[in-house]
């Protein structure tokens, strides 16, 4: 497989633009997460790579080679849609096939690729039925034994896990990074779901309104998030982003109009801090979310749901100078501190 | 310990004695009587007709099994009206047309959908005022056209509407048929590098198979029952399509109805046995749960 390089690409939907100048660089191997809200860009993003859509600016490269002018069919690339996109008039094993069979690969060639792309995804034993008799789960294993088959460059998976049901997206997800791990190939995933970002990829792109905002590892985007939006979209409850110079005090922050972002899990309701008064608790399995407001400001605590306070209590909320992001008012960036 | 009497559901249907159930009637059977009831009876005294000793009076009310019963006006019909020879030659066109018809229909339908959102809506908008233009107004032009190429007397002017799809209507039936399948299934192909004629031959076509049921059974019955073409372009009785001879016959003799009647039959029969064939397809295809992934 090989690295994909975007540099400033541009697209649009009629008067729309949806990408903006997208720099873009994935190393080979590597599986990047496009995470986004919708209608950021992200399956258009997708959709550039691998030709589905024209580009009205940039380049696309892919291993190297300019693929910009280049019809979808002659990049070598696979894409799994999120409708999974397989033919309901042909069984599982023809519609992995189907790439070889139009490339006129030997047919007993293309049976063993097929069934060897078959093995690889778990989905063996469904060869021979036809997709309207398949579960949400094994289409999406039908469509990534096709998508695989062909050994492409490059594999697209525009929102794969979208259709599936919570307990078999986890487990599906698990799958993916499995299946990445013994395959080894470059891999775009796109997602609106931040946790499937957080979990799956090596790193993470966040993409609002045809921009990126961030590209890093989870770990950045979660432990750093370069620009307000991104701090706000990747968590849940999402960061709480209140006056740094606000009812927090908190020391050596930089003059200038700034706005401080604290994580729910951060905040520590006990005997010292902020007065607070609890407005709402939500029970979230172990967890408990409590809204709280102090100073007139709203604020967001993520606590165990056992020892968790009740409507109406006054608490003290605290935060670790270190947890605490500043960002720019004005730009939305992120300031280091002093 | 008492049993407890079974109760109905809300919506149960109702069992016979033997256990049947009974499909409760809808909107869509009564449609389906009112339909039977209005197309069955013509064909009902269309075959009862044919049976009817020729040279009696018409009966003054309908009449169902006539007396006696004659079945020597189909032999005669086809012996005098060169019916075997006719419905050969009309089998003939309608071999030719209907593959072209549905050929042509359905690559113009699936060109459609691959072709600018602009361009779609321009050539749509000029189907829709070609649906409007009478045949008849285009009788005249066409016979000097052919004419002029030596084509008259020949079975080239009943085929050549096919090679346009016989009518606007079917390319924008195929059109609406190949615009719902979903997009993915096309991007799909393109990505696998898929010729957009394979795309239409392996993708498109296998599944719109009841568009195509349909559209085969209506070019079916255009052509077979086309009468004003055969009589403007064919003057040689041994070329003579069905409705062309089925007027002969009814010249030969004009108070003889059951004879023409007998030939009315034997003419329909085909039609009939076209459609039985062809309901099966867009009637009774099973699409089952999850078709094209939804």
């Amino acid at each position: 497989m090989s690295g994909v390089v975007l540099e400033g690409v541009r697209a649009h939907y009629g008067d729309t633009e949806v990408l903006r100048g997208i720099d873009l660089s994935v190393p080979a191997g590597e599986l990047l997460v496009v995470l986004g809200p919708s209608g950021s860009g992200k399956s258009t993003l997708l959709r550039v790579v691998a030709g589905l859509e024209p580009l009205t600016a940039g380049r696309v490269r892919i291993g190297g080679r300019d693929v910009t002018g280049m019809r979808a069919g002659r990049r070598n690339v696979s894409m799994v849609f999120q409708s999974y996109a397989l033919f309901p008039h042909l069984t599982v094993e023809r519609n992995i096939a189907f790439g070889l069979e139009v490339r006129d690969v030997p047919k007993r060639e293309a049976q063993q690729r097929s069934r060897a792309a078959a093995a690889l995804v778990g989905c063996e034993p469904l060869l021979q039925r036809r997709p309207a008799q398949l579960s949400g789960g094994e289409r999406q294993r039908v469509a990534l034994a096709r998508a695989l088959v062909r050994e492409p460059d490059v594999l697209l998976l525009d929102e794969p896990l979208s259709n599936l049901d919570a307990e078999l997206r986890v487990q599906t997800r698990a799958e993916l990074r499995s299946l990445h791990a013994r395959v080894g190939g470059t891999m775009l995933h796109v997602t609106h779901d931040q946790v499937e970002a957080l979990v799956l990829g090596d790193r993470v792109a966040v993409l609002r309104d045809g921009l990126i905002e961030q590209v890093g590892t989870p770990d950045e985007i979660w432990g750093s998030p370069a620009t307000r939006f991104v701090a706000r979209f990747v968590g849940t409850p999402a960061m709480n982003l209140l006056p740094a110079d606000g009812p927090l005090r908190l020391p050596g922050v930089p003059a200038g109009r700034l706005e401080a972002g604290v994580r729910p899990e951060a905040l520590v309701l006990g005997g010292e801090g902020l007065p607070a008064r609890v407005e709402l608790v939500e029970v979230v399995g172990g967890d408990a979310h409590v809204h709280l407001r102090a100073d007139g400001l709203p604020l967001v605590a993520r606590v165990p749901a056992a020892g968790r306070p009740s409507v109406g209590d006054i608490v003290h909320a605290a935060v670790h100078p270190d947890d605490v992001h500043l960002f720019d008012v004005d730009t939305g960036r992120r300031v280091r501190r002093a | 310990m008492a049993a407890l009497a079974p109760s109905r559901a809300p919506g149960a249907r109702a069992a016979d004695r033997r256990g049947r159930r009974w499909p409760r009637p809808s909107w869509r059977t009564l449609g389906a009587a009112l339909v039977i009831a209005l197309f069955v009876p013509p064909l009902v005294l269309l075959v009862s007709g044919s049976l009817r000793q020729p040279g009696l009076p018409p009966p003054l009310t309908p009449e169902l099994v006539p007396d006696p019963l004659v079945t020597g006006n189909y032999a005669e019909a086809v012996d005098l009206g060169g019916l075997l020879r006719a419905t050969a030659n009309s089998l003939l066109v309608a071999a030719l047309a209907v593959p072209l018809s549905v050929a042509v229909a359905s690559l113009a339908g699936f060109a459609l959908t691959q072709l600018p959102a602009r361009v779609t809506r321009a050539v749509i908008a000029a189907s829709l005022v070609a649906l409007m233009v009478p045949v008849t107004a285009l009788l005249v032009p066409r016979f000097a056209v052919f004419r002029v190429l030596g084509l008259t007397d020949g079975f080239v002017p009943l085929v050549a509407p096919a090679l346009i799809a016989t009518s606007p209507l079917y390319a924008l039936v195929y059109y609406v048929a190949f615009r719902a399948l979903p997009r993915d299934l096309y991007d799909a192909c393109r990505l696998e590098d898929v010729s957009p004629l394979r795309t239409w031959w392996t993708v498109a076509m296998p599944l719109v198979r009841p568009v195509t049921a349909a559209i085969a059974a209506l070019s079916f019955v255009l052509t077979w029952s086309n009468f004003l073409d055969p009589l403007v372009y064919l003057y040689d009785r041994e070329l003579f399509t069905l409705p062309l001879a089925l007027r002969s016959l009814s010249t030969l003799d004009p108070t003889n109805y059951p004879l023409f009647l007998a030939g009315a039959v034997v003419a329909t029969v085909p039609a009939l046995v076209v459609f039985g064939i062809a309901q099966r397809r867009f009637l009774h295809e099973y699409r089952g749960p999850g078709w094209l992934g939804r």
